[in-house]
C-alpha cells in the first residue's frame, strides 16, 4: 500500500496491520457493502459542483507533529498546511476546525466521516485520485537524500545501494530509497529518521525538501546535510471524500491565493526560518506547562473515569462469572477472554474507527474511556472474582443464618472482606491504566504523552521531553502506590498480624 | 419417638422451670418436629431417615462419632444444607423437603424459598469456628442481623446488643474487633449474635471443639445459663459432662441414623446399644 507521499510521523508497520485488521473486522461486521459509506455528513451539499453548498464548519484532519506543515508553537496549532487551510476557510467564509489525528488514522478518519478534509501534505497519486476528491496542488516539492556532513559516499541516488536508509515504510520516499537499492529501516516520521541518522544508526534518509530544509534551519547543531536532490517531485493536495465537491471550492481559493501572492508569503514564512538554539532546560520549561495541563485535564480524568466505570463493570462480570446460570457465566467468561486476549490499541481502533463505519460515531475521549473501561473490567473481573472466592464459606453461612439474602451478604459481609484481598492486584491494574492512557493519543486524544510528542517533533529534544513524560507517569504511579499502601493498612486493620 | 423433657431432675433444670415461669407449655405439641430426614452428598448417604422432636424450653444434645451426620442434622434444620426429603417443622413454620423446588445452584426457589426461609428464621446458629464478621466490632456483629434483616432501629439494636454482650460476659468488649478477642470470647460473641434475632431454637455446632481447653468453661457456662432461662437448644458436642448435666434429651447418632435416644441418665449412664457404649468409652477414656 504505497499511499503516503511523505515521511510524516505515525506510520508503524504494526499500526498499519492494526488498521487493516480493524477494517477487515468492520467489513465483516457490516457485510460486503462496507464501502458504501452509509451517509455523507448531514451538512454536506448534494453532488453537483454548481449548487454544492458548503458546510458551516469544515473539520480538517492534520497531524500536529509534522513541522513545518502541521505542528505546535507556543501551545498553538500552526504550520504551513494549517495556516494555508485556515486562509482557504476564511476566504470561503466557513469555520475551520482542526482535529489532530495520527497519520495512520488520517484516511480512516476521512472514510468514517470524522473529518471532512485532510490538510497534511497529502501527495497526489493515482490511487488517491481514484478514491478521493483531491484539490489542485497547493505546494510542489522535491525529494532529497540527506546524509551526515562529510559523508561523500552518496553523490547520486544509485549510491544508496546497500546503504541503510531510515524511512516511513508506507511513504513514496521509501519507494524511492528502495528502488535505489537501499535497505530500509522503518521509522515513524522524519524527526525519528533524522535522529537515527545523527546517531549514526543509518546512512541516509529520503524526504521532502521542504521538511528537510525546515529541519536543518531549526536544528543549528545538526550534523546533517542534503546530499542530493532527486528527480521525484510531489504535489501536495487537500483530500476529501468522493463526491462531496468540497475540493472544488477549495481549489478555486488555492488558485486565487497563488495569484495574489498569499501562497508565496506563507511559503516564505515557513521555509525561511531561523533556528532558535534553545537549551534542553528551556525546552522542558517551555513544554512542561502544556504537559502538566494535559495530565490534569486528560490523563488523570481519563484514568479515573475508566477505572470507576471499569470496576463497576468488573463487579458485574465477576458476579456473572460466579453465577450458577451457565449461559450468564459463559457470556462473562467470553467477555473476559476477548478483552484480555486482544490488544488495547485494537480495541481502541475498533471502537473509534470501526464503529464509525457502521454509523456509530463516538468522539475520541469517550472512545478512549470506553475501551479503557472495558479493558479494566476484563482484568479486574478476575481479580474481584478470586477475591470473593477467597472469603471463607463460613462468612456466607453466618450471613445466611442471620437471615441475609445473598445480595445483602455480598454487599455487607463478603465484599468488604474481599476488597482487602483485591486492593494490591487492583492497584496494579490502576497503575497499568495510567500508562495505557497514552494509547489514547493514537485516536487523537491530547493526553500528556501526546503533548510531549508535539513538543519533541519540531525541536528534536526527544530525550528531555520523553524523560519528562516518563517522570510525570512515574510520579503519578508512585503516588498511587502510596495510596495503595494506606488503603491496605486501612482495610487490614481488623486482621491480626 | 417421644422423649420427655421433664424426666430426671437436676438443680439446673429446676431453676430453668422457674425462670421460664412454668414447666411444659400448655400446648402439648413439641416446638421442633423432624420427620424422615434424608440427605446424601453424591453417593454418600449422610442422613438415612432421622426423626425426633424437641419440646419447647428443653435442651437436646446430639452425640455421635465424627461422620455420623450430627452436623448435617443441625445444618438441615436451618437449611444451610437442604435435605433431600423429610419434614422440618419449627413452631408454625414447616418445610417438606420432598416438595421443595431447587434452582440450578441447589438452593430453594420461589415459594419453596419462602417456606425454607421461614423455618430458618426460627433458628439461631452458633458455629464451631464462630464465623464472626472480622471487619465488624463485637457489637456490630450482634446488631447486624436485627438492623439489616429485621429493620430494628440502630439505637434499639445497640441497646439490645449491649445487653446481650453483657449476658455473655463481654460488656466491656463491645467495641473490639474479633481479632482482639480470645477464642472463647469470640465464641460468646457468636452466641450473642445468634440470640440477637430472638430465635425460637438455638443450634450449636460443636461450639467448644475449636477452643483451647481453658476457654471451654466460659462458653459452656453461658450455654448452661441459656438452658436455665428456658431456651430451646439443639447442641452437637463432645462435652459429655455438659450433656449429662444440662440435656433433657440425648440423641446418639451413628451412620446417618439415631441409634439410641433418651434421658442423659439412660443414654449416657446406662447405654443399651453396643455402638453407644463403644463411643462413650472412647470419649471418656480415650487412652484405653
Amino acid at each position: 500500500m504505497k499511499t503516503v507521499g511523505r515521511d510524516g510521523s505515525g506510520a508503524l508497520r504494526a499500526r498499519s496491520i492494526v488498521v487493516a485488521v480493524v477494517s477487515l473486522l468492520a467489513a465483516m461486521l457490516i457485510g460486503l457493502g462496507a464501502n458504501a459509506h452509509a451517509s455523507p455528513l448531514p451538512h454536506q451539499g448534494r453532488p453537483t459542483a454548481a449548487d454544492a453548498k458548503l458546510p458551516d464548519t469544515i473539520t480538517v484532519g492534520t497531524e500536529g507533529v509534522y513541522p513545518p506543515f502541521s505542528f505546535h508553537s507556543g501551545g498553538k496549532l500552526t504550520g504551513y498546511d494549517v495556516d494555508y487551510f485556515r486562509e482557504v476557510g476564511k476566504r470561503l467564509g466557513v469555520n475551520v476546525k482542526f482535529v489532530e489525528t495520527p497519520w495512520d488514522s488520517m484516511f480512516a478518519g476521512l472514510d468514517s466521516g470524522r473529518i471532512d478534509i485532510i490538510a497534511n501534505q497529502v501527495t497526489k497519486n493515482p490511487e488517491r485520485v481514484a478514491k478521493y476528491d483531491l484539490s489542485t496542488p497547493y505546494v510542489t516539492t522535491t525529494g532529497v537524500v540527506v546524509t551526515r556532513k562529510g559523508d561523500d559516499s552518496i553523490k547520486k541516488l544509485a549510491d544508496l545501494e546497500g546503504k541503510k536508509s531510515a524511512q516511513n515504510i508506507t511513504s513514496d520516499w521509501a519507494s524511492t530509497a528502495k528502488d535505489a537499492g537501499a535497505s530500509i529501516v522503518s521509522v515513524e516520521g522524519m524527526d525519528r529518521a533524522a535522529a537515527l541518522l545523527e546517531q549514526g544508526r543509518v546512512d541516509a534518509f529520503v524526504n521532502d525538501e521542504l521538511a528537510v530544509k525546515y529541519y536543518l534551519a531549526t536544528h543549528k547543531n545538526s550534523d546533517l546535510e542534503i546530499a542530493l536532490t532527486t528527480d521525484d517531485t510531489s504535489e501536495s493536495v487537500f483530500a476529501a471524500r468522493k463526491n462531496t465537491h468540497l475540493t472544488d471550492a477549495v481549489s478555486a481559493e488555492i488558485a486565487k491565493m497563488k495569484a495574489d501572492g498569499t501562497s508565496k508569503k506563507l511559503y516564505d514564512q515557513y521555509f525561511a526560518v531561523e533556528a532558535k538554539g534553545e537549551s534542553s532546560w528551556d525546552v522542558v520549561k517551555e513544554n512542561i506547562g502544556p504537559m502538566l495541563a494535559a495530565t490534569i485535564t486528560v490523563t488523570i480524568p481519563l484514568t479515573i473515569v475508566s477505572f470507576v466505570v471499569g470496576l463497576v463493570l468488573a463487579l458485574g462480570v465477576a458476579l456473572a462469572r460466579l453465577s450458577s446460570n451457565a449461559a450468564i457465566s459463559w457470556v462473562a467468561r467470553a467477555f473476559v477472554s476477548i478483552f484480555r486476549g486482544t490488544p488495547l490499541i485494537v480495541q481502541l481502533f475498533i471502537i473509534f474507527f470501526g464503529l464509525a463505519q457502521i454509523g456509530l460515531k463516538i468522539n475520541p475521549w469517550p472512545s478512549a474511556a470506553i475501551a479503557l473501561s472495558l479493558n479494566v473490567a476484563a482484568y479486574a473481573a478476575e481479580i474481584i472474582r478470586s477475591a470473593i472466592l477467597s472469603v471463607p464459606k463460613g462468612q456466607w453461612e453466618a450471613a445466611e443464618t442471620i437471615g441475609m439474602s445473598r445480595a445483602t451478604a455480598l454487599r455487607r459481609i463478603v465484599l468488604p472482606q474481599a476488597s482487602r484481598v483485591a486492593v494490591p492486584p487492583l492497584s496494579n491494574t490502576l497503575i497499568s491504566l495510567v500508562k495505557d492512557t497514552s494509547l489514547a493519543a493514537t485516536i487523537g486524544v491530547s493526553e500528556m504523552f501526546r503533548q510531549s510528542q508535539i513538543a519533541a517533533a519540531p525541536s528534536g529534544n526527544f530525550l528531555e521531553l520523553y524523560l519528562t513524560a516518563a517522570l510525570i507517569y512515574w510520579i503519578i504511579c508512585f503516588l498511587l502506590s502510596v495510596v495503595q499502601t494506606r488503603l491496605e493498612d486501612r482495610l487490614g486493620r481488623h486482621i491480626a498480624r | 419417638m417421644t422423649t420427655h423433657a421433664a424426666s430426671g431432675s437436676s438443680p439446673a433444670r429446676d431453676a430453668r422451670g422457674a425462670a421460664s415461669g412454668g414447666a411444659a407449655p400448655a400446648d402439648s405439641s413439641p416446638l421442633v418436629e423432624v420427620r424422615e430426614l434424608r440427605k446424601a452428598f453424591g453417593d454418600n448417604e449422610v442422613l438415612r431417615g432421622i426423626d425426633f422432636t424437641i419440646p419447647k424450653g428443653s435442651v437436646t444434645v446430639l452425640l455421635g462419632p465424627s461422620g455420623s451426620g450430627k452436623t448435617t442434622v443441625l445444618r438441615s434444620l436451618n437449611a444451610l444444607d437442604l435435605p433431600d426429603a423429610g419434614v422440618v417443622r419449627i413452631g408454625d413454620a414447616q418445610a417438606d423437603y420432598a416438595d421443595v423446588t431447587r434452582g440450578r445452584d441447589g438452593r430453594a426457589k420461589g415459594d419453596s424459598a419462602k417456606r425454607v426461609a421461614a423455618v430458618r428464621a426460627k433458628t439461631g446458629m452458633v458455629f464451631q469456628q464462630h464465623n464472626l464478621f472480622p471487619h465488624k466490632t463485637a457489637l456490630a456483629n450482634v446488631t447486624e442481623g436485627p438492623v439489616v434483616v429485621q429493620g430494628v432501629s440502630a439505637a434499639d439494636a445497640d441497646t439490645r446488643g449491649r445487653e446481650l454482650l453483657a449476658k455473655v460476659g463481654l460488656a466491656d468488649h463491645a467495641e473490639k474487633y474479633p481479632y482482639q478477642l480470645s477464642g472463647g470470647q469470640q465464641q460468646r460473641v457468636g452466641i450473642a449474635r445468634a440470640l440477637a434475632l430472638q430465635p425460637e431454637l438455638l443450634l450449636f455446632d460443636e461450639p467448644t471443639s475449636a477452643l483451647d481447653p481453658e476457654l471451654v468453661g466460659g462458653v459452656l457456662s453461658v450455654m448452661r445459663e441459656l438452658a436455665d432461662e428456658g431456651r430451646t437448644m439443639l447442641v452437637v458436642t463432645h462435652e459429655i459432662a455438659f450433656a449429662r448435666d444440662v440435656a433433657d434429651q440425648v440423641l446418639f447418632m451413628d451412620g446417618g441414623v439415631i441409634v439410641e435416644r433418651g434421658t442423659p441418665a439412660n443414654v449416657i449412664g446406662r447405654p443399651r446399644e453396643a455402638r453407644t457404649q463403644a463411643f462413650l468409652q472412647r470419649i471418656l477414656d480415650p487412652l484405653n
